[in-house]
């Protein structure tokens, strides 16, 4: 948990890595890049500053997608969500 | 015939089927709730099964095998990565030391329960020949 109040042109990240799951602490602007978001994810899992994540080895998110979800009705800020990609060829 | 996945759960059991709009005679495209639902399963999950096209020996894509590191990155697990043919299965896990060295390994199992169903729902005929037909069918506009 945080205390960091999410603006409208905000969004909280929230990363799924090596089995845990956590939000960054910090917001990031929403239109961020997907790029932009993976290197301050990456930068924040290598400095162990995820709440709920402890992270060990190699951080790579080269294959993470970034889903972005606004405010809405169920949800009073814009959300960012990295995860895995799953396509197959 | 269209690609299609399937969980697989540590009794050799399917967790979940995975045939989602847009998939293709040679794709399967990313899913958001495909990673939602192996999250869920992650306590039963031992691996992924999919198919690909035709007949011979299955290897991994490219794709597969950037999907098989990131899926295994966020899980935080090493799974069992299985691709089916029309005639062939073959198990694939990795070895290292980098991060797309996937190998094939033996199958603990020749015959797995799953393998025919997985092979219908891709919309292979049971007969060799109507493998490749199937194939064409799909490929014509």
């Amino acid at each position: 948990m945080n205390n960091y109040r999410i603006l409208p042109h905000e969004a909280r990240v929230n990363v799924t890595w090596r089995g845990q799951n956590g939000d960054l602490l910090e917001p990031v602007p929403y239109d961020a890049s997907d790029r932009e978001i993976k290197e301050w994810v990456a930068e924040a899992l290598a400095g162990d500053s995820v709440a709920g994540i402890r992270t060990r080895g190699r951080v790579d998110l080269q294959n993470f997608v970034v889903d972005r979800f606004p405010a809405g009705v169920n949800a009073p800020h814009n959300r960012i969500f990295l995860r895995p990609k799953t396509p197959f060829g | 015939m269209l690609e299609t996945a399937a969980l697989i759960g540590a009794a050799g059991d399917v967790l979940h089927w995975h045939a989602p709009v847009g998939r293709t005679v040679v794709s399967l495209p990313d899913s958001r709730a495909l990673w939602e639902t192996m999250w869920e399963l992650r306590d039963q999950l031992v691996g992924v099964a999919h198919t690909h096209p035709g007949v011979g020996a299955p290897a991994p894509s490219g794709t597969d095998l950037t999907t098989f590191d990131a899926c295994e990155l966020g899980l935080g697990v090493r799974l069992r990565w299985w691709i089916a043919t029309g005639d062939q299965l073959r198990c694939f896990v990795w070895r290292g030391p980098y991060s797309l060295d996937y190998e094939r390994v033996p199958l603990l199992v020749e015959q797995p329960p799953w393998l025919d169903e997985l092979r219908a729902r891709s919309g292979f005929t049971p007969d060799g020949p109507g493998v490749a037909k199937s194939i064409t069918e799909n490929l014509t506009p």
